[in-house]
């Protein structure tokens, strides 16, 4: 064990997965001799070289391509694109070409890619460098959406990861990277598709994941303080999420809050409150409530932040509203 | 054309044959309603179709643009199992699940084509680095029209490819329009091979109804790139004989060169008759035995069961199913 942070953990995971596969390879602005813009590929360059560590120009659509192509012919690659809100400059290699390759070829070619980015919002970066994009891809068949909140779980998923012969989109929340953990050295993976349960409860169960599952279970420990016991789910993948772990809690539960960091609109929250709805409603004691981020870009002042994104505050009173306390 | 031997003029010329039967075939077997969704045709661009055909290896690669189906047979796959696959059919290439637009064979080096037209100039580097990084000597053909060159994936691949020397046959197919707009009147020039100079990519521009000139233009490349120097540019002028699917649009004049006087059939039956390479009857034996090889791939496409309703929901994950219902 060693205690690491999640861009350690990050990096602890690369260079296990380039070390044990000589497949993987890492592109991307800035991942070479400058390490990442946050540091996760940092010491990969001097290790193994520029021919599996490879700067490229600010060419998205080539990165995802390239990583696609790649993996058509065998290879293992790992693509970063530095900001999530530039995914918009390679929608379509994702969107139409990694998610359909091994569907549309009827499983002649697979896109074992993963393309690593860094989302969310939190710290004044304005509208292009915060927002929380797995809305904007939901509703694409074929791809996967890996979202740790822990380094522990960071290194151990993004192994799997790029095991995984699906094309991933893992997500890394900023607001996260600096977070510490005890992390074990050695390899070890994390399963994909599967939730964790944080924190046990029995009132209420509260879903989410990357920086609103630490807002939640922040908003779990006060509300433990009022006699409230909450249950706290990290779904880790976003798409296709784990319906079962989610369905399982609300049963005993009872009741449901669903906080993301998107707008609501179409988004993570609609989906997961949609399948509650239609599977638990039996169960259920009081409508689902959701907290997410007002129907606004992010805007750059700090106060202006605060106001549209969720934040504890808003998750124990969205908790209070199912016990009709509010 | 001293070097090229009379037996590979002849094996060229009927696979032009095949590319225009082949197209020709499917235009009528689209109109009576066997062949689902859109249709664009490679007639007419077959002399330049062909020879790339005969420049690449099997452990080569391409990536076929959607006028190149007689190209997929070139390549190997059994031309029945791409007829199939237009016709929607269990026996098709990628199981009916692809249609004219996406219809993959990796056994021949077909990576597909994706019809978000220049889209996979990028997937191309991918396959270029891959093959690099492995160690092998293989080329990939992309072929691109001339429609896509205002593509930002058109450019960032020719500028990667120059920068890491990538294993890319850029096979640019100009027929003068994107669907109805003339390439000079939308690009900053109708001359495409000047793009790649910009990227220090050696580039040539010839006639791609011309099979000789058509043929040493890639050969010459192929070399080039075979040899560990990077991607080659070459920009094929030719003329697709589809119009609109509304009807024909460009001036009669041109219409009628194209078709009358400039038409890579017509021309290479001229080349090999005055070189008396073979005569009438030959050529004419030639073209009925390829016509009646291709009524043979419709009759197997007709008769080939639909897919099985299972097929709707495979392969969407690696290892996960979705849904049934």
């Amino acid at each position: 064990m060693k205690k690491m942070t999640m861009v350690q953990a990050l990096n602890d995971a690369l260079h296990i997965a380039m070390e044990e596969n000589e497949r993987v390879f890492v592109l991307g602005e800035d991942v070479g001799k400058m390490g990442g813009d946050f540091g996760v590929t940092r010491g990969l360059y001097e290790k193994f070289g520029a021919e599996r560590v490879r700067d490229t120009p600010l060419s998205e659509a080539a990165i995802i391509g390239t990583a696609v192509g790649a993996a058509m012919v065998g290879m293992r690659p790992v693509a970063e694109i530095m900001f999530a809100d530039f995914l918009t400059t390679c929608y379509d290699q994702i969107v139409n070409n990694a998610a359909k390759v091994h569907y549309m070829f009827d499983g002649q070619f697979k896109s074992s890619i993963v393309i690593r980015t860094a989302c969310g919002a939190g710290f004044g970066g304005g509208p292009h460098h915060s927002q929380s994009v797995e809305g904007w891809f939901m509703n694409v068949p074929g791809l996967v959406i890996v979202a740790p909140s822990t380094p522990y779980d960071a290194k151990g998923l993004l192994i799997a990861s790029i095991e995984n012969d699906n094309p991933i989109l893992f997500l890394e929340h900023k607001a996260l990277y600096r977070i510490k953990e005890d992390v074990p050295e050695e390899k070890y993976t994390v399963p994909i598709r599967k939730a964790k349960i944080g924190r046990e409860g029995k009132d209420v169960t509260i879903v989410a994941s990357m920086w609103m599952y630490h807002l939640a279970l922040n908003a779990a420990e006060d509300l433990a303080s009022e006699g409230i016991s909450a249950e706290v789910i990290d779904l880790r993948t976003l798409r296709p999420w784990d319906h079962e772990t989610v369905l399982e809690s609300v049963a005993r539960t009872g009741r449901a809050v669903v906080v993301n960091e998107a707008p609501k609109i179409g988004g993570l929250s609609a989906d997961i409150s949609a399948v509650i709805s239609e599977e638990a409603f039996s169960f259920l004691k009081s409508p689902v409530q959701r907290v997410a981020a007002l129907d606004t870009p992010i805007p750059f002042s700090l106060i202006l932040e605060k106001l549209i994104l969720p934040d504890k505050e808003k998750i124990i009173s969205a908790v209070h509203k199912t016990l009709k306390k509010a | 054309m001293g070097e090229i031997e009379t037996g590979k003029i002849l094996a060229m010329y009927r696979d032009m044959c095949i590319i225009r039967s082949f197209e020709f075939a499917l235009e009528r077997e689209f109109k009576k309603g066997n062949v689902p969704g859109m249709l664009h045709t490679g007639v007419g661009q077959e002399a330049l179709l062909t020879a790339i055909a005969h420049s690449i290896r099997k452990s080569d690669g391409f990536f076929p643009d959607h006028r190149c189906h007689g190209l997929l047979v070139l390549a190997g796959t059994p031309g029945e199992k791409i007829m199939a696959e237009l016709f929607g059919k269990a026996t098709g290439v990628c199981s009916g699940k692809g249609g004219s637009l996406h219809s993959a064979d990796p056994s021949v080096g077909n990576f597909g084509d994706n019809a978000v037209e220049g889209s996979f100039m990028v997937t191309a580097l991918g396959v270029g680095l891959g093959w690099k990084m492995q160690g092998k000597d293989s080329v990939v053909a992309v072929m691109v029209g001339d429609g896509t060159s205002g593509r930002g994936e058109w450019h960032e691949s020719l500028n990667l490819a120059a920068t890491w020397k990538l294993p890319i046959l850029y096979c640019c197919v100009n027929n003068g329009y994107a669907i109805s707009t003339p390439v000079g009147e939308s690009h900053a020039t109708a001359d495409l091979y000047e793009f790649a100079k910009a990227y220090k990519i050696p580039s040539v521009q010839v006639d791609g109804n011309d099979l000789l000139a058509a043929y040493e233009a890639t050969q010459k490349a192929v070399a080039h790139i075979r040899a560990g120097n990077g991607p080659y540019f070459v920009e094929y002028k030719t003329w697709r004989w589809q119009g609109l699917f509304s009807g024909e649009f460009r001036p009669p004049e041109e219409v009628r060169y194209y078709k009358e006087e400039h038409d890579p059939i017509q021309m290479t039956r001229k080349l090999i008759l005055d070189k008396n390479i073979a005569d009438e009857a030959h050529l004419t034996k030639i073209e009925q035995e390829v016509n009646a090889r291709i009524e043979d791939w419709v009759n197997f496409a007709m008769q080939s069961p639909l897919p099985n309703p299972e097929k709707a929901t495979a392969n969407v994950y690696v290892g996960w199913e979705v849904e049934k219902a």
